[in-house]
């Protein structure tokens, strides 16, 4: 046999099939050059499985594992999206049409029922203001009746986020509702719309005021009268004691 | 045979993460410097995580990862349009460390006598020197027969006893 560099290799490795090995074995024991490769070679082969092996920094395992799960790496975008989103319905729901639409749904609700769900039952605003009072609410001067619609009874409705003051107005066939809304509403002057039920909201002496019926009369006649007995209890309130 | 009660994320953890620096050690051998190799190692169990479905459970995981790490690197080169392979294989290839290196002992100039080597024939050596991965397996990694596969390491072994010795190759 004549030298053969690469199955020296092989050999060494190993890797030589069994057949040629004993071949090998006879041309190694009678071949110096051969017999110092594959010496030579097991030494290289020691001491590069001695070399010291180069280490990572030390982030680089967190790196990896950080970079299996994207999901974990969305959390960094899609916090500000959601705190975003917070923060538009934060804005909206002070916006006039979303607090009307949301009174007048809460109108068609309380009314719609069979009995209407007050928690108190009194034509006397006196009466139903010191009630609404004992849980909070300061209510400006109301009337006991406008355009034909007297105080029924109260109760506090919860919308999507606030618990308001309901006031209800009834004839019997024609209904109204007066919202005490706390918290944010801008835009009052608007006048709306939604459900198909006429919306105004106003300020009253520092309460936001809503006011929700059916018919559009309904809604002027209550918003005068609510005027005057303003003005009147501010002339009450002006006037020196005796 | 998969262990029970593993995740797939678990057994992925357990089986494949352990060998961050073995395949970190290939790499810094394939690339010459630590952020490229750490990149490739990045790039590769990202690769490997989403093939772990492909990992047949007993067999070598050691080697499969460095089939993948190969094929990483070698989409890198295809990227920038060149290849680790153009090296010829008969030729001598560039020139290995100078031969006063090889007067120094340490592992020093064992490291740099294996950097100074082609990559064709550095990455066959470092796959069997220091991974100790099979020629069947070496085969599978870099795609070649394993006839190829000795001889790359003949030629590298060669090339470097030629660096730190002085022989010629």
């Amino acid at each position: 046999m004549s030298c053969n560099p690469e199955r020296v290799t092989a050999y060494v490795d190993g890797a030589l099939d069994g057949a040629h090995c004993p071949e090998l074995e006879a041309h190694l024991a009678s071949c110096p050059d051969c017999r110092a490769q594959a010496e030579a070679e097991r030494e290289l082969r020691a001491r590069l499985k001695a070399l010291p092996p180069p280490t990572p920094g030390p982030e680089l395992e967190a790196r990896v594992r950080a970079s299996l799960h994207p999901r974990r790496r969305k959390a960094s975008w899609l916090l500000p999206l959601a705190a975003g989103l917070v923060a538009l319905l934060l804005w909206a729901r002070g916006a006039t049409p979303f607090v009307a639409w949301e009174l007048s749904r809460d109108h068609d609700h309380c009314f719609g029922k069979r009995r209407l769900p007050a928690e108190v039952w009194s034509s006397d605003p006196i009466h139903v203001a010191q009630w609404l009072a004992g849980h909070g609410t300061s209510v400006p001067a109301i009337p006991d009746a406008a355009g034909g619609l007297e105080l029924v009874g109260a109760r506090y409705c919860v919308l999507l986020d606030r618990r308001v003051a309901h006031l209800y107005y009834s004839n019997g066939e024609r209904h109204l509702s007066l919202f005490l809304v706390p918290g944010p509403v801008r835009d009052l002057s608007r006048e709306m719309r939604p459900r198909g039920n006429y919306v105004r909201l106003l300020r009253v002496g520092g309460t936001n005021v809503g006011i929700v019926s059916e018919e559009e009369d309904n809604v002027e006649a209550f918003k005068r009268s609510l005027s005057s007995t303003i003005a009147w209890d501010l002339a009450m309130v002006d006037r020196p004691a005796p | 045979m998969r262990p029970a009660g593993l995740s797939r994320d678990q057994r992925f953890e357990a089986e494949a993460l352990p060998h961050l620096k073995a395949l970190y050690g290939t790499a810094y051998r394939m690339t010459r410097n630590s952020h490229d190799a750490e990149d490739l190692v990045q790039e590769t169990f990202l690769r490997a995580y989403r093939a772990f479905d492909g990992y047949t459970p007993g067999t070598n995981i050691r080697a499969w990862l460095h089939t993948i790490l190969y094929r990483v690197r070698t989409d890198a080169f295809r990227r920038a349009g060149r290849s680790p392979q153009t090296v010829e294989l008969d030729s001598d290839g560039p020139a290995v460390a100078a031969p006063q290196d090889a007067l120094a002992s340490g592992g020093e100039d064992l490291a740099r006598a294996l950097d100074g080597l082609p990559e064709v024939f550095r990455t066959a050596v470092v796959l069997r020197d220091v991974q100790d991965l099979t020629y069947e397996e070496i085969a599978r990694v870099l795609g070649v027969p394993i006839g190829t596969v000795m001889s790359r390491i003949h030629r590298g072994r060669a090339l470097m006893r030629a660096a730190l010795g002085g022989r010629k190759p």
